[in-house]
Order: structure tokens, then sequence, then C-alpha cells
């Protein structure tokens, strides 16, 4: 009933660099051979029946598409700004706000730096005095900003300046109207400023266009609903 | 242009830091390496995990394509090899014994927990792949790795030798074991029911 040469005729029958004599001798056996027919036969019914896996589809995923953002330094959420050196000078403007919020007064001495929460220690904070400092700062900041897009005209640094804007916006909501007002303003100088700086970089690359597009119909949104 | 030819643009596009291209790219072998990852672990998740572990692996070392080979044959052996490290690792994760199914012990086992078809495989339209995967379940690591690799990504015995780095003749031995182990299985399941 079984043939001594079922196992290695068969293994070879897969094989894909068969002699064409080595084939011959096989065909032959096969058509003389009843049992390694059938074993053939059989497992090439079974190879059959798993081809006829249905391919099925990738459940949703991101692709790669934000880690290859990051490292080629292209568009990104602005959520993922959060995570970058870049919020140094925002982070400095929310301390800024805190201080200012909480009343916290930071009183320097011969004896260094003492600080408290409000207002209760013996200084007496000028709140407009904090403003105007903090004005300076933001001013300060503003323009340095404006100075990195011009100078590396980075999608990502306007894109910044435009969470920076959000951010300003967002932080002096509601409660502090005085302040409101004073970053309402100061947005508005610095916008004019840097729209004066857009001029200088209209032929740039398209990239830079673009974003510098958005961001100009942002500012006009903006400006609208005020 | 041909398939091959385009695979290169879309690499050196994605090189020069185009993330469409790199989509692109990505989009045209995912759905061949997830239903890779189905057949050799069995579950989407697995699948899921192998997948995105392969173009992880494609995404860091494309620099290093050189277009000598193609690209499809290049992701396959990545696939390979995550498949393999994700295997041990697993292994070392569930503390239960190792065992051999089958006579050739290798560096392959079963991927542990790989019995427990996921539900979606049970019920409906996927009744066929749900049959082929409890078929393949049967196998060892090593013969379903060939089978995979012979049947469906139709490598050579060669080629798969040269990955596996085994001899071409144990290829063809674990092939056709393989082979006759999955008629057994369907010959069992076909009397069940
Ligand atoms: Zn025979």
């Amino acid at each position: 009933m079984s043939c001594p040469k079922t196992q290695y005729l068969l293994q070879e029958y897969f094989s894909e660099d068969l002699s064409a004599v080595a084939r011959d001798e096989l065909d032959r056996h096969l058509s003389d051979c009843a049992h390694c027919n059938a074993e053939l036969e059989s497992v090439l019914f079974v190879q059959r029946d798993i081809q006829q896996w249905q391919e099925q589809s990738v459940p949703h995923w991101d692709r790669g598409r934000e880690l290859f953002r990051r490292e080629h330094r292209a568009e990104r959420p602005l959520s993922q700004l959060w995570l970058s050196w870049q919020w140094f000078p925002t982070a400095a403007s929310l301390a800024m706000l805190c201080v200012l919020l909480f009343n916290v007064s930071v009183v320097s001495n011969e004896s260094g730096f003492s600080v408290s929460f409000g207002g209760s220690s013996g200084a007496n904070i000028d709140l407009r005095a904090q403003l105007a400092q903090f004005e300076q700062a933001q001013r300060g900041e503003m323009r340095q900003l404006v100075a990195r897009v011009e100078s590396r005209q980075d999608s990502n640094n306007v894109q910044l300046l435009q969470a920076v804007m959000e951010q300003a916006q967002q932080s002096t909501a509601d409660s502090f109207d005085q302040m409101y007002a004073y970053f309402e303003q100061q947005r508005l100088l610095d916008l004019q400023d840097m729209r004066a700086g857009y001029e200088q970089l209209v032929d740039s690359d398209y990239e830079t266009i673009r974003s510098l597009q958005q961001l100009v119909n942002y500012v006009g949104y903006q400006g609208d609903i005020r | 242009m041909s398939l091959v030819d385009e695979d290169e643009a879309l690499i050196a596009a994605a090189l020069k830091g185009s993330a469409y291209a790199w989509e692109k790219l990505v989009k045209r072998y995912e759905s061949k390496i997830y239903n890779h990852g189905l057949r050799l672990t069995g579950n989407s998740s697995d699948a899921m995990d192998l997948m995105q572990e392969v173009f992880l692996g494609v995404y860091r070392n494309l620099h290093r394509f050189r277009g000598d080979a193609k690209f499809s044959s290049w992701i396959f052996r990545i696939a390979h090899n995550k498949a393999v490290d994700m295997n041990r690792r697993k292994r070392l994760m569930t503390s239960s014994p190792k065992f051999s199914s089958e006579d050739e012990g290798g560096e392959f086992e079963k991927f542990p927990g790989q019995a427990n078809l996921e539900p979606e495989y049970r019920l409906g339209s996927q009744e066929l792949n749900t049959r082929i995967l409890a078929m393949l379940n049967a196998l060892s690591m090593d013969q379903r790795s060939i089978v995979e690799l012979k049947v469906f990504q139709s490598l050579t015995f060669d080629e798969i030798a040269e990955l596996q780095d085994i001899s071409a003749n144990t290829v063809k031995t674990r092939f056709y074991s393989a082979l006759k182990k999955l008629k057994v299985v369907s010959e069992k399941e076909n009397v069940l029911s």
C-alpha cells in the first residue's frame, strides 16, 4: 500500500529548482504509483484550502505619521507643541500670570528672596507696575518670536505664534478684564509688527507662504469676532 | 513605472522628508503585513503589534535600504525578525513551560495564547479565515512560518532557508510535514462538523 519514495518525492515536488529530468522522473512515478498520487492530491487540496484566505482590512492606525512628522519637523498639532522647548517663552508668561493672579509677592532683600501669597507681605504690590513689566516682557517675547520667524522662516514658529496668541487669549479670558484688554491691545500691536514682517517673507518658499497665509487668515478671523 | 520602481521612488521621497510618500508606502504594504501577522499569530491584536513594529523597523532602517533587493523582500525580512523577537518576548513574559508540538524544535514555538481566537473570527463572514487559522494553529511556529512564506508570500525554499538560517532541505522537510499535519487537522475537522 505505502511507497518508500513518498516522503522524498513529495518534498521535492514543491521545490522550485527541480531539474527537468528530475521533474520527468517524478511525474512518471506519480502516474504509476497510486499511493504517492493520492498523497500529493491530498496535500495539494489542503494547500488550496488555506489559500482561500480572505484579506482582512487593517484596523485604523496612525501609520507612523506622528513619528515621521516629529522627526522631519513638519507640521504637527498644537498639542504637541507643549512638549517642545519652544514653549519656554509662553511658560514664562504663564508663570508671570500666576504671579499676578495669586498676588504673589517676591521680596528681594539682603538675605535673599522671599515669596508670599495673597499680598500679606509688607511690600505693596502695584499691579499696574507689574502689568507694565509684564507688558514689556511680553512685547520682548513677541519680538523675539517674530524675529525667529523671519530668520528661520519655519512654519513651526508661525504655528507657535498662533498658539502663543491663543494661549494668551485663554489665560486672560473672563476674570481679568484689565489684563484682557492689555493682551488684546498687545496682541494687535504685535500682529501689526508681524504683518510688516510677513511682507518681507512673501518671496520665500511656498510652504512658508501658505503657513503665513493661514496665520493671516487666522488673525483676520480673530480680529472680526472681537 | 513598475511597482518596484514606484517603491523606490516613494522611499527616496520619504527619505527626503515627504510624509505623504511615507504614508503611501505604508498603505501599499500594511494589509500584506497585517494579514501576514494574523496568519502567524492567530489574533488581531498581536497582528497589529507586529505590523506596527515592522513599520517602525522599516522607518528606522529606511536609509539602509539599498535597492539591491526588492523592498517587498526586505520588509518581509524585517517582519520575520520581528515575529521571532515577539514570539521570544511573549514566551518570556508568559511563565508557562515551553513546549514543542513537533519533533523538530527550533527557535520558534507557538505564540502563547494563540489558541484563543478572538470572537470576530468565530462569527459570520470570517468563517473561512477562522477555519484556516484553526488549522494553522495546529502547526509549530517553525512550520507555520514556512507555510506562510511559501504559500502566502511565494518565497522559494532557498529564500526561506536564507531567511531562517537553516538548510533548504530542512525547509523542504518542514514544509511537507506541515502540509501533512494540516491535512490531518482538516480531516479531523471535517469529521467533527
Ligand atoms: Zn510512490
